[in-house]
């Protein structure tokens, strides 16, 4: 067990003296740092202070002060704490903001969330356009002063529903089949939704040149949103010459609804179960980072026997993911869902788990601010002993043996990249993809939560960044994960699962926080903000799927087009947290 | 002889109107509701952004050149197989020669790249 | 001659008879009753397509842990009926700006493909169908034809998943035409005659798969990638072409291509059993009677399609440069030394007792698949540690 070497945080005032000063509200961290030099101090963070991590970019819209603040949060791939600087600008139109997509690429897709949903233009972008929202939507939805249609109040619990009671369906005002209204002169046959001028002019800036002199036909492919192997409603618009890739647009949001606002609308408790629906495969993960963001604004201990069943949790959601990564990897390989049957039978087994301590196979809703909700059986506790020692780890040797010498298999993956070190660290991408590339950054081992310091496991890392390397690396970390349940489960003391009482509401003083945890995909963090009412003042999740996403085009533009389907694989993209 | 290729022909015949009897019934019993966004080619639900039918990249052709450089050379082989054990020896070794002239031209290609993709 | 040694020219001399008993000339009743003939095999044909359906569902089903179609009928059998009721009351859709006639005599080509291959296929000793002379040149000739079908489809579907699809398709089947048509010569050379019958009845004592097991190998795999299954399902290719070639088409036309396709998998099982596996021959039960020949003949068919199942559901797909590769630089050369080798022996030992020409037949098949298979390591070796290095170089550019 070796404890990361903690490095003072840096001090910023003194090398930029005027231009930076600390945040000096209550309850938040960091430094301010003035518009005109963040090109200059982002470099010097990058640069001097060593922190090539760029991993959430997102703004907090202050209404009240008249202020729009954008939020930056830096870290070292080599561990250790963050570092927190935010940029804050008047909030007049156009709020204006420089782009860092020069010095960390990484923030390009955060960069035009920012602008979506806030409408923060940042300078020096070279594709803003909208992400989440479609071209054409009109205004910023998570400007404190937008309102949505069927706008009731600003926070929920809504009056008019409580104490009384007096709730209405949605349905009573809308009643099936009169729901559908078209607008008078519309024709839903006749629609033709409106061309894509501003992707498709984009998709053409960044599409390679032809070399061979040959006036080859491109052809531009949608690639989703309705398409078997783009895990879900992700559209890739694609620039084909033959087989070849020579150019590609994520584009995404067929599965938006705003997460950010449903949230900022909920009061804390409220939001714990949405976050069920981010990463559907793994909503234990998801609350466990939601409850440690939380915990982190209150300050409150966790019960000792629930920091436990956190990790027996998050560790069997990570072995789960893990098998259905490969599973589907291999189906979008073409292997007609043979292998990902055999992975589903395993993970049935971790869901009845799930639904045996949570009552929901996969929307578990099972954490709480202090400790979890309920507490495992006896006989459940068997059975996981039971899965951990004897079934999971002869199933996954097994796996491995049929998958991974495999000659068509070998073939195709191994030796086609995916991203090397540096630019993984560049694009922000984290999770088994940067550690295949070689950097041994895992949030447990770089920057504990929980009660991950306890455990001795391994960060499984792989050197060449190759599609076979991403493979493989998933079975190290199940068999790493397995090392951890098995401590896990010989030390779980008995007593309370909750450091607090039953929760119905609770209090969080004002101030930030900003709690992230390895989650099988990479790192999940969210960014709250709370000005002490029952509503979280900002609500933000920095999903993996999400950042990680942002180096498709590099990763991918090149390559043979069925390549681009294994290394999308690759990501291990999940819609419902890449979406939001 | 002759006879043998018109039963021949009767099975084409035969089995063209069974298949096309097969999509008849469906075109008679199927609803037709056609509508444009129906009859639009199906690009994962969105509008397609230009032609669907283009220009075929330079690769199949080349595929397609060495495809009958060596379906001739079958063609030339197959009559040599019935006779082949009239011809013996000989016919062997005109028949090697045969290969390896062809064989010239194989590693022609090879050397010019043609049997890879890239 | 009697009805159990001989039961199609017992039906067929009765009918005649009894329709020039009715007045018709003899000529046009003999064309009649061959026409009946084909009726009666296409119908057949038909019907066993149906259950290949089950067939391949309820194995896949198997292979994958799991029941299958098991709620209608036992086991799950009327599900095939089911299946056809709900794709002829499906719509037809064509899409817009699609070649119509090209559009739709696609999948009729299709189906019209693979049945025509069976009239030169010999179902026993006495029901031989269309005797043809050159019988395997028929089976390319026809089997052309659905590569035809599948560029057609590809092309007129206006669709730009199809057009790939279509290209794929053909670039796959045109490159395994040829290590194809060379392992049809083994057993045209082994006896002498392209007659399929021939063939078979020269097979009398060992089955050419002993004599040239590589053959019998590298026909199917070329059988494989000329189907178009995985691992050389490119044209399909689910994960990044949703549906390939036939991706336009609903309904009966779709299911036309669905159709052929397993009746072409288990034709070709059944042209393996005829070429390397004796067809009908079973220790001479197959002279007892056509009802226990046609049997016999059937379920060598269907093990070669069984074989093809297995490969298809447990393998993945392969890259089209690997494809490529596998095929011009691996499979044809390896396929042309194994004829001229196969030659060679078949004049060296034109005298030898037959044990020495069997042994030394199977032991040379050995030793060259194994010479290939030690070359092709070391080859691929090089160009995996060459490869890490180029797909670096490919990625560069903007962002």
């Amino acid at each position: 067990m070796t404890t990361p070497v903690l490095t003072p945080i840096a001090d910023l005032t003194a090398r930029f003296p005027g231009s930076v000063t600390k945040d000096e509200r209550a309850g938040y961290s960091g430094f301010l740092v003035a518009k005109e030099n963040l090109l200059e101090v982002a470099a010097a963070i990058r640069d001097e202070f060593g922190y090539d991590l760029l991993t959430a970019v997102t703004g907090v819209d202050y209404l009240a002060e008249n202020k729009m603040e954008v939020v930056y949060h830096a870290y070292k791939t080599t561990g250790g704490p963050g570092l927190v600087f935010k940029v804050q600008v008047d909030r007049i139109d156009p709020v204006t903001v420089p782009s860092l997509v020069n010095i960390w690429p990484g923030v390009d897709f955060q960069e035009r969330e920012a602008w979506d949903l806030l409408g923060i233009k940042f300078d020096g972008h070279p594709d803003l356009r909208r992400i989440l929202m479609w071209e054409g939507y009109q205004g910023h939805p998570l400007r404190k002063d937008w309102k949505e249609p069927f706008f009731e109040e600003e926070v929920k619990p809504f009056k008019s529903r409580w104490p009384d009671g007096k709730h209405v369906f949605a349905e009573e005002k809308n009643p099936f089949r009169d729901n559908l209204n078209f607008p008078k002169n519309f024709d839903p046959d006749a629609y033709q939704p409106e061309a894509e001028k501003d992707l498709y002019s984009s998709l053409e800036r960044f599409t390679l040149k032809s070399e061979s002199g040959l006036k080859t036909d491109q052809i531009v492919v949608n690639m989703g949103p309705h398409h078997p192997s783009t895990h879900g409603v992700l559209r890739v618009a694609v620039t084909l010459e033959g087989e070849t890739i020579m150019g590609l647009k994520p584009v995404m949001g067929y599965l938006h609804r705003n997460h950010d606002k449903i949230g900022e609308r909920c009061t804390f408790l409220q939001i714990l179960p949405y976050t069920d629906r981010l990463d559907y495969f793994n909503s234990m993960s998801n609350n466990f980072g939601y409850v440690i963001t939380v915990e982190k604004l209150m300050k409150i201990p966790v019960a000792e026997r629930a920091e436990y069943i956190r990790v027996i949790m998050a560790e069997l959601s990570r072995i789960q993911n893990h098998l259905i990564f490969i599973g589907m990897l291999l189906n979008d390989l073409g292997t007609m869902y043979t292998p990902s049957l055999y992975a589903f039978e395993e993970r049935e087994l971790i869901l009845d788990i799930f639904e045996a301590v949570s009552g929901a196979r996969m929307m578990c809703n099972y954490f709480r601010f202090g400790g979890v909700v309920r507490d495992i059986p006896e006989d459940v506790m068997q059975k996981i002993k039971g899965l951990v020692q004897d079934r999971l780890p002869a199933k996954t040797d097994e796996m491995d043996r049929f998958l991974s010498e495999n000659e068509v298999l070998v073939g195709r993956l191994k030796g086609v990249h995916v991203i090397n070190a540096e630019d993984a660290a560049k694009f922000s991408v984290t999770g088994p993809v940067l550690r295949a590339a070689g950097v041994p950054y895992d949030l447990r081992r770089a920057d504990p939560y929980g009660i991950y310091d306890r455990f001795d496991f391994d960060v499984a890392v792989r050197t060449h960044g190759d599609m076979m390397d991403n493979f493989l690396i998933r079975f190290d970390e199940i068999r790493q994960s397995l090392r951890i349940l098995e401590q896990a489960l010989k030390q779980i003391p008995q007593g309370p699962i909750n450091s607090q009482k039953p929760q119905y509401q609770v209090r969080v003083p004002a101030g930030e926080a900003y709690g992230r945890i390895e989650s099988p995909k990479g790192e999940l963090a969210y960014y709250v903000v709370s000005n002490g009412k029952p509503n979280p003042y900002r609500y933000h999740v920095r999903p993996p799927s999400f950042v990680n996403l942002t180096a498709i085009e590099h990763i991918c533009r090149g390559t043979k087009i069925q390549d681009f389907v294994a290394l999308l694989a690759m990501l291990d993209i999940v819609m419902g947290e890449l979406d939001r | 002889m002759l006879l043998e290729y018109i039963a021949i022909a009767v099975m084409i015949a035969v089995a063209t109107l069974i298949a096309g009897i097969a999509i008849g019934l469906g075109e008679l019993f199927g609803p037709k509701k056609a509508s444009a966004a129906k009859s639009m080619p199906y690009e994962s639900g969105m509008n397609p952004y230009g032609e669907g039918t283009r220009r075929m990249p330079v690769r199949f052709y080349l595929i397609a050149v060495l495809f009958i450089l060596f379906d001739i050379e079958v063609v030339f082989l197959l009559p040599w197989a019935i006779t082949f054990r009239k011809l013996g020896l000989f016919g062997l070794i005109e028949m090697a020669i045969f290969i390896v002239i062809l064989l010239i031209g194989y590693v022609y290609a090879w050397g010019k790249g043609a049997l890879e993709w890239e | 001659m009697s009805f159990w040694i001989n039961p199609l020219k017992v039906a067929a001399d009765w009918l005649e008879g009894l329709l020039t008993g009715w007045g018709l000339d003899p000529t046009l009743a003999h064309v009649l009753v061959a026409f009946l003939g084909v009726m009666l095999l296409i119908v057949i044909l038909m019907v066993i397509d149906i259950f290949l359906v089950w067939i391949e569902r309820k194995t896949v089903a198997r292979f994958q842990d799991r029941l299958g179609p098991n709620r209608l009928g036992p086991f799950g059998l009327i599900q095939p009926f089911a299946d056809i009721i709900k794709l002829i009351i499906k719509e037809d859709t064509t899409p817009g700006g699609a070649d119509k006639v090209v559009y739709n005599l696609a999948p009729i080509l299709s189906m019209m493909s693979v049945l025509v291959v069976w009239a030169v296929v010999p179902l026993a000793p006495v029901m031989l169908g269309v005797d043809l002379n050159v019988g395997v040149l028929f089976l390319i000739a026809a089997g052309a034809i659905g590569t035809l079908s599948i560029i057609m489809a590809g092309w007129s579907s206006n669709n730009k998943f199809a057009l790939i699809g279509g290209f794929r398709q053909v670039a796959v089947m045109v490159a395994f035409e040829i290590p194809m048509l060379t392992m049809l010569m083994i057993p045209t050379i082994l006896a002498g005659s392209m007659n399929m019958n021939d063939i078979i009845q020269a097979q009398g004592g060992r089955w050419f798969f002993l004599l040239s097991p590589l053959g019998a190998l590298i026909f199917l795999i070329a059988a494989i990638a000329e189907l178009g299954r995985a691992p050389f399902d490119l044209a399909e290719g689910e994960s990044e072409l949703v549906a390939g070639f036939n991706i336009e088409y609903s309904g009966m036309k779709f299911g036309m291509f669905y159709a052929g396709e397993l009746l072409h998998a288990m034709t070709f099982g059944g042209i393996w059993a005829i070429l390397f596996f004796g067809g009908y021959r079973f220790f001479g039960l197959e002279l007892v009677s056509p009802f226990l020949a046609i049997p016999i003949f059937l379920a060598k068919a269907l093990i070669g399609y069984w074989i093809i199942m297995w490969v298809k559901y447990t393998m993945m797909r392969i890259r089209i440069d690997q494809m490529l590769i596998f095929n011009w630089v691996f499979l044809t050369p390896l396929s042309f030394v194994l004829l001229m080798v196969t030659a060679l022996l078949n004049v060296l030992l034109r005298d030898a007792s037959t044990w020495v020409y069997a042994v030394s037949m199977f032991a040379s098949n050995l030793l060259v698949g194994w010479i290939a298979l030690e070359v092709a390591r070391s080859m691929s070796k090089k160009e995996r540690t060459k490869g890490e290095g180029n797909s670096l170089s490919l990625r560069r550019g903007v962002g």
